[in-house]
């Protein structure tokens, strides 16, 4: 059987990529998909301590996080759309009308 | 989690429950009503509130339901009540604004309504899930209410920004709550607690890494240094009464749920990973209340722009209600948020006033002279301006006072925080006396025209101002019932302990 620590190096590793794609990337929606990548890991991580506790609640919890991923991509897709429709890009380095 | 253990009590949600059910219904009298249905669903959305917080009043004094999903207690309540009044308020305000704005009317209050739910789930969370979705649902929401001004270029900038780092924050909290998971192997944030106190935590490290993770987490969603850097950009780009709603309202939700995992949860010193634990956050904490109050006062006094001044104010402002937290206990920090919330909505509703159609006025400069054309407003303005200053009689310095004290008597090693705290309350007296310098000892500057103010509006205000001087004069009642609410946290069994 595959310990549990191979899950959570990958799930690790996953999560870091994810976190490194939101610092270097510049497209909206690449970094929405590296968020993505960023909850997945997570799920991966909850469902294998869940197998491996032999407690439901974790895969229970995976549910929660896929259910409201859902509606995060729908508002954030939106807001996104919104954003493309005033300014026709979807880099974000280009929307600097707030200074930061 | 047993299934006899579950106690499904309708009853302990009825706010929440309530508050969804609101928005469901002006969801749907929207969709039915030809032209918008603007003051109907002020209505709804303000008999909806009241509604719950007569649940709240109504709620059993402690309690845990749906097997510890949700749990009653007196941060709960506090919190509860603080969350319904700022929503009170902004629907109050939101009704002017949409009008003068020409702005759709009848999603607004829904929004409101499913934000308030997110939030009072997250201060009735009593488990990591729970806490999960209340931050959820209350951060969806605001993002859209963040872009609500669909053609501005700056609110949809505001909005993504937002939203994109309001996501990537989750990602941490929840990477977070799953090591403590896999640390503790449970969700329940009592179980927790007496698996810490047990010292029967599986993997140690695990469970620190997810601390600091949740600890980011929490950091970025209450605005504190190093994580601020979102906050002055979405409250600028926001539509005002939005950066009013989102700059009081969630903060003091995340506010109770951190307290709850952070000074409930993890607050055990009975084993030796627990006093590790617990000297590591409280130590963190300290030092992001400290790095927090500096840059939010020290940035926000080189700032030109009214709304982006006050999210530096509201960044330092975190830092003081951190600085209770090191204390371990809630009432300085719901008292503060209390506090800060009444004031901070009231000095936004004149900026949004002040502001015109589509925020165009919102540089200090053009608050030249306007003092003595606009009594009401300007004299309004100084007073929160004062409050949030900390300058007596008002909210502000009654709760900086409280706070201070607090954690001065019950946290002898963290006095300096203290006196950090004070310094820095001095220093942000210049930026909050720089705007009413301007508004009275400046000529008016040209092109001013008196904003009109409808009832709605008026009610909010005299709201905010008499919670300012109520909170600043004669806040021995609410000081006793927290003073008593902190015996009740004592003496209530926890759920891990049977």
């Amino acid at each position: 059987m595959v310990p549990l620590s191979w899950y959570l190096a990958l799930s690790a590793v996953l999560f870091t990529i994810g976190v490194v794609g939101v610092l270097i990337q510049r497209n909206a929606i690449v970094l929405f998909m590296c968020i993505e990548l960023m909850l997945n890991a997570v799920n991966l991580t909850l469902v294998a301590f869940s197998r491996f506790l032999g407690d439901v609640t974790g895969q229970l919890f995976v549910f929660m996080v896929m259910t409201v991923a859902a509606a995060e991509a729908a508002v954030g897709l939106a807001i996104i759309i919104s954003l493309f429709r005033n300014r026709e890009t979807l880099n974000v380095d280009e929307a600097d009308l707030l200074k930061l | 989690m047993q299934i006899e253990n579950l106690n499904l009590n309708y009853g302990a949600v009825a706010p929440e429950i309530i508050a969804a059910v609101t928005g469901v219904i002006s969801m749907l009298v929207d969709a039915l009503s030809p032209k918008g249905a603007r003051k109907t669903n002020a209505v709804i959305s303000l008999v909806g509130l009241v509604l719950a917080l007569l649940a709240v009043v109504r709620l059993e004094p402690s309690g845990s339901y749906f097997g510890g999903m949700v749990t009653t207690d007196p941060v709960r309540v506090f919190f509860s009540v603080i969350i319904l009044l700022v929503a009170i308020i902004a629907v109050l305000l939101a009704g002017q604004f949409l009008r003068d704005e020409g702005l759709p009317p009848g999603e607004f209050f829904t929004l409101i309504m499913f934000a308030t739910t997110g939030m009072l789930l997250l201060a009735s969370a009593g488990d990591l899930v729970t806490v999960f979705l209340g931050l959820e649902i209350a951060s969806i929401t605001t993002y859209v209410m963040a872009g609500y001004r669909r053609y501005d270029v700056r609110a949809n900038e505001s909005s993504l920004k937002y939203f994109l780092l309001g996501s990537f924050s989750t990602a941490f909290m929840l990477y977070g709550m799953a090591l403590t998971y896999g640390a503790t192997g449970n969700t329940n944030i009592a179980a927790i607690r007496a698996i810490i106190g047990e010292g029967r935590v599986e993997h140690p490290a695990l469970l620190l890494i997810g601390a600091a993770m949740m600890l980011v987490g929490f950091g970025f969603k209450i605005a504190s240094a190093p994580f601020h850097l979102w906050t002055p950009d979405v409250y600028e780009g926001a539509p005002t009464i939005v950066t009013g709603f989102m700059g009081t309202g969630p903060k003091a939700a995340v506010f109770a749920a951190f307290l709850r995992v952070f000074a409930d949860g993890f607050n055990v010193t009975a084993s030796p990973i627990g006093a590790q634990l617990q000297s590591t956050w409280i130590s963190a904490v300290a030092v992001i209340a400290v790095l927090t109050m500096t840059i939010g006062n020290v940035i926000a006094i080189s700032q030109k722009n009214i709304k982006r001044m006050l999210a530096y104010s509201s960044i330092a402002h975190a830092g003081y209600a951190l600085v209770g937290f090191v204390t371990g206990d809630f009432a300085p920090v719901a008292f503060y948020m209390l506090a800060y919330s009444i004031m901070s909505l009231g000095a936004f509703a004149v900026i949004q006033l002040l502001a015109r159609a589509g925020d165009q006025k919102t540089e200090i400069a053009d608050y030249a002279g306007i003092g003595f054309e606009t009594p009401a407003l300007s004299f309004s303005l100084a007073i929160f301006l004062l409050s949030l200053g900390g300058i007596p009689p008002t909210a502000g310095f009654m709760s900086k006072f409280f706070v201070f004290k607090t954690t001065w008597d019950a946290a002898p090693h963290y006095r300096w925080l203290v006196i950090a705290a004070v310094v820095n309350s001095i220093i942000s007296i210049y930026y909050y006396l720089y705007p009413i310098v301007v508004m009275f000892f400046r000529p008016l500057a040209p092109g001013f025209i008196k904003p009109r103010i409808a009832t709605m509006t008026t009610v909010a205000l005299i709201l905010t101002l008499v919670g300012t001087f109520y909170l600043g004069l004669l806040p021995n009642r609410l000081m006793n019932a927290l003073g008593q609410g902190q015996k009740a946290v004592a003496i209530q069994p926890r759920l891990g302990d049977r």
